[in-house]
Parts: C-alpha cells; structure tokens; sequence
C-alpha cells in the first residue's frame, strides 16, 4: 500500500534522508528505530506532506497514486494519518468540533454526505472509550493545555475516529508513563486488521512489547542501516545504537 | 497648512449659520453650539503631523462635498434586530424614525426617547449633562457633533433601577456624502442598570461622526456595545466618553467591520473608588478599510480595574490602528490596568500600527500591556490539513478562533450569536455553533 523508492529530502538545504526504501503492505506494522536525529520524523512529515521538507530524489507512492503530488488534506483524505511527535495545540477550536469538521471534510472527498448528528456522537462515544479519554476533553480546545499523556492520547484517539487506512505513528510512546502507553497501544492494536498498515517510529523497545510489529527497522543518518523481524528490537534495546551511529560506514558494514 | 485651514473652514461657518439660523432650541443648548464650533474653528481639521492622526487618511473624506442630512424612506425590513424583545429606536440619517421604533414600557421617571424630542420634555436634565464630560476636547469630530448635532437617543435610568430588555439604538444612513452627527447621551443614576446596543448600519457613501456620552453613578452597571457594520464605503469618525462613578462597572464592546476608514476615540474616566471597566474591541478589515481606535483610560481614584482586550485580523490591504494610553493618576493607588492588543495578519499587505503607551504616575499599581502581531501558525494550519481539512477552511477555523475569543466576552447571548454569523460568513465557514 505505501512504496517509499530511493527518497532523498532535505531541510533548509541540509539532506536529511539519503536513499529510504521502504515497501508496507495492507496488513503490515513496521517499526522504525533510530537515534536521535537520524531522520524519523523527518520520513513522517515528508510522508504527510508538510511545507519545507523538499524530496529531492526518490518517490512514494500510496495504493499506486504518486502521493508526493498530493497535499496534505488530500493525503488524509486518501487515508494516510500522521500521529505528531509534537501534537499542536489550536486554542479556540474545540477538540469535537474539530473532529467533526475533519470526518465531514474526509466524506466530502468521498462524495458522501455530511455525517449524521447520532451516528457521529456514537462513534466518538465508542472511540473515546478505546483510548479511555474522558468526555470533558472533548469541548476543550484541541490539545490546550493537555499533559503529554493526554495529547498523545488525543492523537489515537483522532486516528480512532478517522480510521485511515496506513496511519504513521511518531514516538507516539514518548513520554508516557507504562499505564498510559498500554492504553496507547491498545487503542493502535484495536485498530488493525488485514486491510491497514501501520509506520510505527520508535526511540525506544519498550513500546513494541505491546504493539508488535512484523519488521523493524533501524534509521541512521537519513538511510536504513538494517531491517529485520521484531528480534531486532530486542537486540537494539541491548546494544544500542552505538553500533551504527558511530560513523556511516561502520552502520552500512553492520546491515 | 495655516494657507489652507481657513479656506476649509469656509464651507462648515456658512453651513454652521445656516444650521444655527433653523434652531428653536433652549438657549444654553444653543451656547454648547457655538462654543463648540469655536472649539472646532481652533482646533482645525486635522492633519497628519499631528500625532493622533498620522495614520488616519482623511484625504478621502476632506474632498466630499458633505451635504446636510435629509429624511428617506427605509424598509423595517432591512433593519436587523436582535431577535429578542427590545426598546429600540431607529435613526434614519441621525433623525429619529417613530415608526420604526418602539420603546416598551418603562419604570417610573426612566427616559427612553429622541433627543430632540426630548428637549422639549426633559430640558433641565439634558442641559445639566449634555456636553458636560471631560475628554475628546482636541478631537475636532466632537467638536463637530456637539455643533451640528440634531438628534439622538436621550436615556435616563433613576437610581437603582434595573432595566432587564436590551436597548437598540440603531443608526441607518441612506448615503448620498450626507455628514450625520447622532447624539446619545445616557445617564445611569446611582445603582442603575441597562445594556445598551448602538448599531450603525447603511448604504452609501456618507460621514457618520457619532458622540456618545456614558455616565455611571455610583455602583452603576452598564453593558455597552457598539457595533460598527456600515456600507464599504462610509466614514466614521466617532467619539464616546465616560465617567463612572464609585463601584460602578462599564463594559463596553466594541465591533467594527464596516466602513472604508473607521475611527473611534473613546476616553473613561474612572472617577469613583472600585470603578472597574472592560473594553472589548474586534475588528474585520478587508480590501482598503482601516478599522482606527484611540483609547485613553484615566484612572483618577484608588482600586479601580481597567482591562483593555482589542483584536483585529486584517485581510487584503487592510489596516488597523490601535493608539491606547494608560493614564495613573499620583492619586490613584492600588490599580490594576491591563491592555492588550492583538492583531491576525491574513495578508502581506495588510498593516498594523499599534502604539500601546502606559502612564503610571502612582505608586504600588499593578499595569500591564502586550502588543502583538502575526499571522496564523502554520504549525496550526498544517495539522488541521493531516486530517483532512482544506486549507482554506483550516484557515478560516483558525481565524475564528482567534476573533471569537472576543465575542466570548459578550454576555448578550442573541447579539453574540448574531455576531458569531457574521463572522462565521465573513469567513465562508459553515455554521460554527457548539464550539
Ligand atoms: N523543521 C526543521 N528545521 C530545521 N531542522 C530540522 C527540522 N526538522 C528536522 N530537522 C533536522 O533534521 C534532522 C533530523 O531530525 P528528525 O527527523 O526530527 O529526527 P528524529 O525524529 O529521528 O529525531 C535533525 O538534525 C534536525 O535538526
Ligand atoms: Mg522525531
């Protein structure tokens, strides 16, 4: 569903990713590791399509669609979620309102009518649920004034809600203490099926205990240095990242 | 500019004559006329070298021809209302139009009416408030008003009395570059209570050039807005003044999204010990409109409360203009003064000037002032757009954000939710209601 072919991005004229090449199937969670720095979110914002990240070789392509040409509205609209490292906060707009808007915005795009009052009151009801949020935070403002636990879960809990098809997962776990991470990764592990495919990035092992993934993934200096099965977690975890970060020869040797 | 001052006054001393020359009026009413006239004749029309108008264009309005106002012809039906019950009056060209207008009944000794018809009936009291407020004495525009003026609202609230039906004074102005200069004079006796909503409104092109006089007696409690909805092409220049006494309380909010140039300059007088006032200004500008204000806040007496919250969000060429002072008088121990002016940027060529100044003569005060000015958070704007939303609508859902922050303050539920739509189809957004 998502093919990612020899991409090269910069930032502010620094290159960032030197040559990713990732293929996710329907289906499929994939764990992306790395070090601090080593590009993670940079793939997640280039995937969604955010200004001022400039692709400057390579491609990606969604269910066969050049997903590079599209912006990002039209990327959610065709499924694609991004879960913030950093989610914003929006003062003034409220969290259902919100909500409301993005699901009638992603059925317009279909060519389906706005949704109807009940149904979309008993979708949240049963999504809030799934991630244990309390009702309050819906008539508060998108993620002002929320904990770090709270915004995060307000991010599963929007991706919940708007049930993309390939959903991009950015250190979703940071900062979260182990209650709320079991609730953030039962909230993901709910939502998978055979049809959706999931971008897990990770700083740590801790969270793929929970959501575990069929590949991982190691992100150094903008390239994946290696790929494996969810042992490579594990060994990650043990060894850390000083194996590749030291410099980019001795990374490429170890893949 | 001493060449040319005199040739402009031509035109206002031959209309200032004619004017005075048609008055049946109390003579201490005629008197206020001409000393204000003087009062203008010294003061000039201003220019840009003066520093409360270096950035009000006036060139556009200084090459009409004004006319006197005339009667016209108005449908009820294009008249707004506030969708519930009200006493109101409605001026068409600063004239009072009784058959658009009803005032409900009313408690002993308390006024609702036409200026003018008031004279007649009230004279007294008129002539003991009328024109008796400091401030505004170097803004030529009151001046004028105080000159030329014909009708307005007259409204008196004995002591202790509360008036719980909102009173809608709107003003409709049929264009044709008439100069119109509408009087409203309130006073709220001790312990009063009214809210107030003065809506200017039209077509056309003309001069509206408004004066309000605000008294608060002691522990008075007054909800004013003013809302400024005129045709693109209209000029107003108005000026509100107000003195409020011990404990008395004054909101006053005030909407602008009409108007090519509108100006208003507004001075209180905290004159009594705990006298608190909220000024809450929004202003819309698009095109070529400059949305003006001018704010002095005189704290004269210990423990008062001023908070000042003005907001613009300019599109095209607009510009706003936001010139607030602080003023602490040695006396005035203990106050707490707060401004703060914010301004939302939707285009590169819009412009702000914002020149908020604090003058704090008094010790042990606690004051504050923040100016800022920016254009959305493109952080903001580009998470809206990952769930889908199209920019012009993550826009739009910003930009309401930030303007309904003020409307928030308007404890007037049927003219904040009136408001709301305006907005809201300023903004082509759908209907925004729940959040
Ligand atoms: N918006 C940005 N502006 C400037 N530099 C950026 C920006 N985003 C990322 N970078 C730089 O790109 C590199 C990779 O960052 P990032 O993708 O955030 O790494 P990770 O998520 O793996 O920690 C870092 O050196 C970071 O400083
Ligand atoms: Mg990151």
């Amino acid at each position: 569903m998502l093919e990612i072919r020899n991409l090269y991005a910069t930032v502010e004229g620094r290159e960032i990713l030197n040559g990713i090449d990732l293929i996710i199937r329907p289906g499929e969670t994939h764990a992306i590791m790395g070090p601090n720095g080593s590009g993670k979110s940079t793939l997640a914002n280039v995937i969604a399509g955010r200004e001022g990240y400039v692709v400057t070789g390579g491609e990606i392509r969604f269910d066969g669609k050049n997903l590079l040409e599209m912006d990002p509205e039209t990327r959610a609209c065709e499924g694609v979620f991004l879960a913030f490292q950093y989610p914003v906060e929006i003062p003034g707009v409220a969290n259902l309102y919100f909500l409301k808007a993005a699901v009638n915005a992603v059925r317009k795009y279909r060519g389906e009518s706005p949704v109807d009052a009940m149904d979309f009151w008993d979708l949240v009801h049963e999504r809030m649920e799934l991630v244990k949020m309390d009702e309050s935070m819906l008539k508060r403002s998108v993620n002002e004034g929320f904990s770090g636990g709270e915004k995060k879960r307000n991010e599963v809990f929007q991706m919940a809600v708007l049930q993309p098809r390939f959903a991009v997962m950015d250190e979703t776990d940071s900062g979260l203490d182990i209650d709320a991470l079991k609730v953030v990764a039962d909230g993901v592990n709910a939502l998978r099926n055979p049809e959706r495919g999931f971008l897990v990035i990770t700083h740590y092992q801790r969270l793929l205990d929970y959501i575990v993934p069929d590949y991982v993934h190691v992100l150094v200096n903008g390239r994946i240095a290696r790929s494996g099965g969810k042992e490579l977690a594990l060994e990650l975890e043990q060894q850390g990242y000083a194996l590749y970060n030291e410099e980019p020869g001795r990374a490429r040797r170890a893949a | 500019m001493t060449a040319i001052a005199p040739l402009f006054l031509d035109p206002y001393r031959l209309a200032f004559a004619t004017f005075m020359a048609e008055r049946r009026e109390p003579e201490a009413i005629s008197r206020l006329r001409h000393a204000a006239f003087a009062r203008f004749e010294t003061l000039g029309w201003p220019t840009r070298r003066q520093d409360a108008w270096r950035f009000t264009d006036l060139a556009a309005l200084q090459a009409l021809n004004l006319q006197q106002p005339s009667d016209a012809r108005i449908d009820a039906a294009a008249l707004p209302t506030l969708e519930t019950l009200t006493h109101r009056l409605v001026f068409v060209n600063g004239r009072l139009a009784l058959a658009l207008s009803q005032v409900r009944a009313l408690p002993e000794q308390t006024t609702i009416a036409g200026l003018a018809q008031s004279l007649s009936t009230h004279s007294p009291r008129i002539e003991s408030v009328l024109d008796s407020l400091p401030g505004l004495q170097s803004h030529p525009f009151s001046a004028l008003n105080t000159a030329f003026w014909e009708d307005g609202a007259f409204i008196y609230i004995p002591r202790g009395t509360v008036i719980e039906e909102p009173i809608h004074l709107l003003f409709y102005a049929t264009g044709g570059d008439m100069a119109v200069y509408p009087r409203l004079l309130l006073a709220l006796a001790d312990g009063a209570q009214a809210t107030v909503v003065v809506e200017y409104r039209g077509q056309g092109r003309s001069l509206n050039a408004p004066l309000a006089e605000l008294h608060l007696g002691d522990n008075a409690t007054l909800h004013y807005h003013q809302v400024q909805e005129e045709s693109p092409q209209a000029f107003h220049l108005g000026g509100i003044r107000v003195r409020q006494s011990r404990a008395s309380q004054a909101q006053l909010h005030l909407f602008s999204s009409g108007g090519q140039l509108a100006r208003t300059d507004l001075e209180v007088l905290l004159d009594g010990e705990q006298a608190g006032c909220l000024i809450n200004g929004l202003t819309l500008g698009q095109e070529n409109q400059t949305g003006d204000y001018h704010l002095r806040i005189e704290h004269a007496q210990p423990h008062g409360t001023s908070e000042q919250v003005f907001k613009s969000v300019l599109d095209g060429q607009a510009r706003a203009v936001f010139d607030g002072l602080i003023h602490v008088r040695q006396y005035a121990r203990k106050t707490d003064a707060r401004q703060t002016n914010r301004n939302l940027l939707l285009s590169r060529q819009a412009q702000v000037h914002a020149n908020p100044r604090l003058e704090i003569l008094a010790d042990d005060v606690k004051c504050g002032h923040g100016s800022s000015t920016g254009f959305l958070d493109p952080d903001a704007e580009f998470y809206l757009r990952t769930r889908g939303i199209p920019w012009s609508q993550a826009r739009a859902l910003l930009v309401h954000a930030f303007a309904n922050d003020s409307l928030s303050r308007i404890a007037l539920t049927p003219l904040r939710e009136r408001l709301g739509r305006v907005l809201a189809t300023r903004l082509a957004l759908d209907s925004i209601e729940g959040n």
